[in-house]
């Protein structure tokens, strides 16, 4: 199969399986929707006629519950994965993700923070105080980074793990420091969620995840020649610490949204990209939505999962994607050994 | 002929420790320099400060008589073109997206490939004789067939000036005499080629000036055979140098021995 002609069919399989997954999370969960119906009832709002009306609850569920955190998902997934494949490219490393920059530390560190300051029933307070714990993080990485000197890409990453240590140091304090009946509140996030999640939560974290991914694609090009090395890229004509230092924005920013919604949801940053690269290669205007694409998938079908194994509770949705995400890596590693 | 790079007294620093202390030296159009001398002499560094990637502390690097640091960095990159011997792109990138990348400065980020692109991108591929490999994987090839790809990258940038950090390091004889063969090309089209070269002897061969870089500073210049047979060139390579005019020969043989 030719190149151009794998990609097509890589990127039909993808947007079928999205959609597929799409219908499948909408319509399952504690309370079982005909996917026929869901379908007629998402038809009806956009002006068709209904063709297998819903029950009043069925509508009900389906418009308040269901769709935002299936939507949620998508974007949540999409995000991170944009954010792993353009943080690969930066850091020139097929393992970088946003955790590097201590993005999902940070946040956590902001959500008990808040949490134990009493604000984890105020409204919208536990995503704001996550997201903006994550840039916190993220910007002591850059300035701690550039102290040290100019910052190179390896002392960008030492300071990464650095802070996000130093942030997790603190989350724990915090944590035992906390009341017994709050604690719960912040376990379950720090596992990553997507429960009661609302049209808010897709309005202000979605609109942040869509609009920072799709500034990331518009770069896409500056990505490719950076990812050929700062020698190169330079003389390309690259300004090359301006160029990392906006991708490395808005990954955080891509990156604190979905945290900040999702809490933590390891590894859609590293499977997506790891596994898709083969099918539509390395380059940014490929890579990019295709990620998008199947980190939706990953999250989706991650949170189907979640609301449904267990019928007494919902199960942690990151540690839904890390049970399929480490087994994934490991085999990876084992057949990329095994070539070499 | 034009003048096209010129070093002047140029001083540059890696770190705290200074690597070049006052370099001079000229490229002028359709000129091949080749840049030789000892490890640690200076030469990636004065490979790296003629681009415009290293500051100079003193002195100047003026390409096209304007300062080099003067250029907008597109404006440069459309001029100048900088091989490497550092191949550190994506291993999964094809042989062809690695080389339109060479086009960047002459698009930017957004604009499309235009069929000016496609052009030189062809043509840099049939020029290096790796048109064949165009939809292979980078991580598929040899070191040599990295390395021809790395340059075809910088003739697709169409530059009037070259510079090279030993091209021809990992290939065999074949595709050595074949590099140079394609550099040559490139000096009769009127580009400025300057390369650093260890094989004195491919070196003598190919470039009509030879300039010795020896702890910093330009030990000795001129033609070849000069270059090589001077006692600067014994101090700088700790060797003694003799050469051995071939009956119908173009190029003396050189043999090279420990000082006794």
């Amino acid at each position: 199969m030719t190149e151009p002609r794998r990609r097509r069919v890589a990127f039909a399989a993808l947007a079928a399986t999205l959609a597929l997954a799409l219908g499948l999370a909408t319509a399952s969960g504690s309370v079982a929707l005909p996917p026929l119906s869901v379908l007629s009832s998402v038809a009806a709002r956009l002006g068709a006629p209904e063709f297998s009306p819903l029950s009043e609850p069925g509508q009900a569920i389906l418009w308040t519950v269901r769709l935002p955190r299936v939507l949620l998902a998508a974007l949540v997934g999409g995000g991170l994965a944009v954010v792993g494949a353009a943080l690969q490219s930066v850091f020139r490393n097929p393992m970088a993700d946003s955790g590097l920059l201590g993005v999902g530390s940070g946040a956590a560190l902001g959500a008990v923070l808040a949490v134990k300051l009493g604000w984890g029933q105020t409204f919208f307070a536990l995503p704001v105080a996550a997201f903006a714990g994550a840039m916190a993080a993220v910007l002591a990485v850059y300035v701690l980074a550039h102290a040290a000197r100019r910052a190179s890409l390896h002392g960008l990453l030492l300071t990464g793990l650095a802070v996000a240590a130093l942030a997790g140091a603190g989350t724990s304090v915090l944590l035992v420091a906390t009341e017994e009946f709050r604690v719960k509140t912040v376990l379950f996030w720090l596992a990553g969620g997507l429960e009661g999640r609302s049209w808010t939560h897709v309005q202000l974290g979605g609109g942040l995840i869509l609009a920072g991914s799709a500034a990331l694609l518009a770069l896409s090009r500056p990505l490719d020649v950076l990812s050929l090395g700062t020698d190169e890229a330079a003389a390309l004509g690259l300004p090359v610490h301006l160029t990392r230092l906006g991708l490395l924005a808005l990954s955080s920013l891509v990156a604190g949204a979905a945290t900040s919604v999702a809490g933590s949801v390891p590894f859609v940053g590293l499977v997506a990209p790891h596994a898709l690269r083969p099918l539509v290669g390395p380059l940014g205007r490929h890579l990019l939505p295709a990620a998008f694409l199947g980190g939706a998938v990953l999250v989706v079908l991650a949170d189907v999962a979640a609301r449904t194994l267990s019928a007494q509770m919902d199960l942690p949705l990151g540690a839904l994607t890390a049970f399929v995400g480490a087994p994934y890596f490991l085999l990876a590693l084992r057949t990329s050994e095994g070539r070499s | 002929m034009k003048v096209m790079l010129e070093a002047r007294d140029a001083m540059v620093r890696r770190g705290p420790r200074r690597v070049l202390h006052g370099v001079s030296l000229v490229v002028r159009e359709g000129e091949a320099v080749a840049l030789v001398g000892p490890n640690a002499a200076g030469k990636s560094t004065l490979v790296r400060a003629l681009a415009g990637l290293l500051p100079v502390e003193r002195g100047e690097v003026l390409l096209e008589g304007r300062a080099v640091g003067a250029w907008d960095r597109d404006g440069r990159a459309r001029v100048l073109a900088l091989v490497t011997p550092e191949e550190d792109a994506p291993p999964a990138l094809t042989v062809e997206d690695r080389v339109a990348l060479g086009r960047y400065p002459h698009r930017g980020p957004f604009r499309p490939m235009t069929a000016d692109d496609r052009a030189a991108v062809a043509a840099a591929l049939a020029v290096t004789g790796i048109a064949g490999l165009s939809r292979r994987a980078l991580e598929t090839l040899s070191a040599g067939e990295r390395q021809l790809a790395a340059l075809a990258r910088g003739l697709a940038q169409q530059p009037r000036v070259l510079l090279l950090d030993e091209p021809g390091a990992h290939l065999d004889v074949g595709h050595q005499l074949g590099l140079f063969r394609v550099l040559d090309e490139a000096r009769r089209g009127g580009v400025a080629v300057l390369a650093v070269v260890h094989d004195l002897q491919r070196a003598a061969a190919w470039a009509a000036r030879m300039v010795l870089l020896h702890e910093g500073r330009v030990a000795a210049e001129g033609p070849p055979n000069e270059v090589l047979t001077s006692p600067e060139a014994a101090r700088a390579f700790r060797v003694s140098v003799r050469a051995h005019a071939l009956p119908g020969g173009a190029h003396p043989l050189y043999s090279f021995e420990e000082p006794s």
